[in-house]
């Protein structure tokens, strides 16, 4: 099961603040909600963990990062993520393109262009809703690495984004994310009906 | 006349044949007090879970156990490595082929079985199960069976390579199994070269999965002392399994007991042996305990014995009249990682031969190609014989699309190409002989109980207004009854089947069987039997079943054999019995035995009709006063070879209203006409029908097992696969004819599949109808609101 991703997020800081950011693996995994990089074995190579909890019980995913380049010119950043459940039912693995661009107020902009591949029982049961689900986390993902960003930088705003970061939920909490998906199907269909003439 | 009415009313004390009997299983279900494999509850019994891959193919780089052995309550964890001193850890499978027990070095198949963790209690080995670390390289999957002779095709069975058959002939690529090929070819190939119509069609039997309300299991229980082992399982065939069992494990097969009790119904999916029953026999034998093992719902679908999977690519020539002058069907057919496909050892491809149906055809030819993808092993027989629901899916099909490209109604075509009934014995161009038959007056009562005429007059006019309805015809016919041991065998033992009675002093008796029950009412109808034969109340007559220890060897109940064959064979020993009760009678009645005729539940003096001496009577002297030479008792077994196969038929008609809005499929009318010969009981024939048919509705309107292109399964839990409920099920109309077979001692043919094998084509020839003015030829199942509202969309017409 494969779902591909090609997303931009803004970033309300500079281009390079932002790209020094991504070139610091540990930070952006931390970014991932749910994650952290638990060991690095050489340049760039890590291993880490993600824990996602669904209801009463929650799963840790144990894997394998490995940075395939870093472009500074492009501002660019290919990670590959592979990791399977301890309970050895479901894997997965995603490789990221992400990259930094100016936009022409000054800030920048986070592109992310993600292959997702699941296996296992999560495909079986969420496979639909992979889509859904990857944008959910994709989106926290991008929330989270902003406002890193911006709380590298000074004054009012790097502390409300400070405290955020503080405040980020530290485990991947899949039934909030099923309620973002209903929620979001929801507003998407009513949007559609009052669009109609 | 008093005579009459005194002899009816003994007649219809015995309850025998004919008699629409309540089912006697029904009070102990009813209130619960079935017994079904997980009610066994053994001394000192352990519980075991398998660890099961997540990958479709992939290679096992290291199994660590420690952290599961380190659980308090764990006992073992067992492994292909464990397995391989004892050469368990492959077995051999029903297809010829053999099947990894615990995957060795690699797995084929998502959620295959790779290592089982025995624990004291269920929770704890579910447990362990998350605590086995097991590493994999991932491999890439065929999924596609299109793709799996492709060149550069990974090899998905390692263990074959070099080997250029697996039983059935000659293999052409690694990921091939089989060719098997019916009829003449170049013949024909001939027809179709100057034939004024041929049609083609590619129509796919997709896969789908029994699904029996109980999941397969088995208690495993070897006593060290004795050097005995018992099994409690779930199996259709308890004696084909004891034999397995004896060639696997060494041990001599009278000192394995298998015993089967109640079973939650099995369509198929209990014929094989499975890994996990292995594994806990094993399990057993090495910790000397009872060792259970009980499947989950999504490992009952995931990966016990699916169905079907043929990949059909269909063909007819005719003439302008709509006459069938040629068929050649080409199937792909997808097995799986493994040749599990249950069949008969001379028939790879089952009995897919009996793809002509209900038509005289004089030329026909099939081919069918097996390979192996990297998807669950099986290829059972969902509520059908052999591969016969794929046969019969095709030509129905087939011949609707006949119908629609030379504009012929659809009901007439069918006419003017059935066997008629002086043509029986019949001899079909792919070899077999149907018994007997009567095609077209079954047509003609249904079309006249449905009003056709009206019905084709209604769909006229609401197709001006741009409704949507379809009339469906399904006119087929069955083969089942397997088989006659000179066609057919599993495993070198013949299908024959088998039956034992013993009359008690008292005039009760108990009758034991070589079948297995899984909800089909044999000791309801088994009774029925004996009660006519024999005179002896039905109440009276216990019928057991499933225990190796207590009956003769038997085939079991798949494939509708149960009447067929078992019930031949109750036939035939109760017989045997009356042979020698009128020999005591005679001694009794001091005449000969030329002088005495049978008279419903006694033997009387021809002419003198008060000189007789009841059934009662005679069991009582069998035992005390028998004529000289004689020995004591009143008891027979018989062991029925059929000398061929019974050929249930019917007529199905199926009206549909599909909203164009929705998809939506509406089942408006289904009336179903089935003749399976001599009828031993109207209520149970029914209850089968109305049974098949929903099985029928569920494939066809729903259930289907779907991979994404790694082989990940797509649906494996009740969320997602159909299961209709009274809800989704309309009102079923039935009928019969009877057209008795001429070989089978009652005149029976066998009901349970029918309305499966016939039910299905008739729901998808009706979906089809509705669209077939649009120019709609042919749309695989199931037929879903969203499949069809897809494909109104493609056409423009939502």
């Amino acid at each position: 099961m494969k779902v591909k991703l090609d997303k931009r997020y803004p970033v309300a800081a500079s281009a390079n603040s932002a790209w020094q950011f991504l070139q610091d693996v540990k930070s952006v995994a931390a970014c991932m909600p749910g994650a952290e990089i638990t060991e690095q074995s050489d340049e760039t190579h890590f291993k880490g963990m993600v824990k996602v909890k669904v209801g009463p019980v929650t799963s840790t995913f144990n894997g394998d990062i490995e940075v395939q380049g870093v472009d500074a010119e492009k501002k660019e950043l290919i990670l590959l993520g592979k990791g399977a459940d301890t309970k050895g039912t479901s894997s997965a693995s995603m490789l990221l393109t992400a990259s930094i661009q100016d936009t022409a107020d000054g800030q920048c902009e986070l592109i992310g262009d993600a292959e997702v591949t699941v296996n296992g029982k999560m495909a079986s049961f969420g496979g639909r809703m992979l889509d859904s689900i990857s944008d959910q986390i994709l989106q926290q993902f991008a929330d989270n690495f902003a406002n890193n960003v911006i709380a590298m930088g000074e004054g009012a705003a790097a502390e409300v984004a400070a405290a955020k970061v503080a405040d980020a939920p530290k485990e991947l909490n899949g039934l909030a994310m099923i309620w973002h998906l209903i929620t979001g199907f929801f507003n998407k269909l009513f949007s559609r009906e009052s669009s109609q003439p | 006349m008093a005579a009459t009415a005194e002899s009816l009313e003994r007649k219809d004390k015995l309850e025998g044949i004919g008699c629409a009997r309540k089912r006697k299983e029904d009070p102990r279900f009813i209130q619960g007090q079935g017994l079904y494999v997980d009610d066994i509850n053994l001394p000192g019994m352990v519980y075991g879970a398998l660890v099961r891959s997540p990958h479709a193919h992939a290679r096992i780089k290291s199994i660590n156990k420690e952290k599961a052995l380190a659980l308090p309550g764990v006992l073992a964890v067992l492994t292909a490595d464990d397995l391989k001193p004892l050469s368990l850890h492959w077995m051999p499978t029903l297809g010829s082929d053999v099947q990894a027990v615990l995957a060795d070095e690699k797995v084929a198949f998502q959620l295959q079985e790779v290592a089982m963790v025995i624990a004291e209690e269920r929770y704890i080995a579910a447990d362990g199960v998350d605590l086995v670390e097991v590493e994999y390289e991932e491999l890439p999957a065929i999924v596609d069976p299109h793709k799996s002779m492709d060149a550069d095709a990974p090899i998905i069975r390692e263990d074959l390579v070099g080997k250029d058959e697996v039983g059935h002939g000659k293999r052409l690529h690694d990921n091939h199994i089989f060719t098997w090929e019916a009829g003449d070819k170049d013949s024909t190939d001939a027809v179709f070269d100057k034939a004024e119509v041929t049609i083609k069609e590619e129509i796919l039997n997709p896969r789908v999965h029994p699904c029996p309300l109980e999941t397969c299991g088995c208690v495993g229980s070897f006593d060290k002392v004795k050097g005995q082992l018992t099994v409690y399982m779930t199996s259709q065939n308890p004696h084909l399994v004891r034999t397995v069992l004896a060639m696997l494990s060494g041990i001599p097969e009278s000192k394995i007991r298998v015993v089967t009790n109640d079973i939650g119904g099995g369509f198929g999916n209990k014929v094989p042996v499975y890994p996990g029953y292995v594994v806990a026999i094993v399990a057993s034998i090495v910790l000397g305990r009872p060792v259970k093992w009980i499947e989950s719902r999504i490992e009952n679908i995931s990966t016990t014995g699916f169905a079907r999977d043929y990949h059909g690519s269909a063909e007819l020539a005719a003439d302008n009249d709509g006459r069938i002058k040629a068929l050649r069907f080409n199937v792909l057919a997808d097995h799986g990682a493994f040749n599990s496909h249950v069949s008969a050892t001379k028939w790879p491809a089952g009995l897919f031969s009996i793809c002509t149906g209900s038509y005289d055809i004089a030329t026909a030819y099939v081919k069918v190609d097996a390979v192996y993808t990297n998807k669950a092993p099986g290829g059972v027989a969902y509520r059908c014989s052999l591969r016969v629901t794929e046969a019969v899916y095709l030509i129905e099909r087939m011949i609707d699309i006949l119908a629609q490209k030379l504009d012929i109604d659809k009901a007439e075509i069918r006419k003017r190409n059935f066997i008629q009934a002086d043509q029986f014995p019949y001899n079909t161009s792919l070899g077999w002989t149907v018994d007997s038959g009567n095609y077209e007056p079954a047509l003609d009562k249904v079309l006249k109980a449905v009003d056709y005429a009206g019905l084709r007059k209604e769909q006229a006019e609401k197709r001006a207004k741009g409704e949507l309805m379809g009339i469906g015809i399904s006119t087929f016919t069955e083969i089942v009854g397997a088989g006659p041991t000179k066609a057919c065998d599993i495993l070198g033992i013949g299908l024959f089947d088998s039956c034992e009675i013993r009359v008690n002093p008292t005039g009760s008796a108990i009758a034991r069987m070589g079948t297995q029950t899984q909800g089909q009412g044999h000791e309801t109808t088994y009774a029925q039997i004996i009660a006519t034969e024999l005179g002896i109340p039905s109440e009276e007559i216990q019928v057991e079943e499933g225990d190796t220890d207590k009956a003769p060897y038997g085939a079991g109940t798949w494939g509708s054999r149960s009447t067929p064959v078992g019930g031949a064979a109750v036939a035939k020993a109760a017989r045997k019995i009356r042979d020698k009760a009128r020999k005591i009678a005679a001694h009794l009645l001091e005449v000969s035995e030329d002088d005495l005729e049978w008279d419903i539940d006694q033997f009387r003096v021809k002419g003198v009709p008060d000189q007789a001496k009841t059934m009662k009577e005679i069991a009582m002297a069998a035992y005390s006063n028998i004529p000289d030479g004689m020995e004591n008792g009143l008891e027979a077994v018989d062991y029925y070879d059929p000398p061929n196969f019974t050929f249930p038929f019917g007529a199905y008609v199926c009206v549909v209203d599909i909203d164009p809005k929705t998809g939506e499929a509406k089942i408006r009318r289904f009336y179903a006409l089935d003749d399976c010969g001599t009828r031993i009981n109207d209520m149970i024939i029914e209850g089968q029908v109305h049974g098949g048919l929903t099985e029928a509705l569920a494939v066809a309107m729903g259930q289907l097992i779907d991979f994404d292109e790694d082989g990940n399964l797509l649906g494996n839990s009740l969320m997602d696969y159909y299961l209709p409920t009274t809800v989704e099920t309309p009102h079923w109309e039935t009928d019969y004819t009877v057209t008795p077979s001429p070989h089978h001692p009652l005149g029976a043919k066998g009901v349970a599949e029918s309305p499966h094998v016939g039910g299905i084509p008739c729901f998808s020839n009706a979906v089809i109808d509705a669209l077939s003015h649009l120019g709609v030829t042919h749309v695989d199942m199931p037929h879903t609101a969203h499949r069809i509202w897809k494909k109104l969309h493609e056409l423009g017409a939502n």
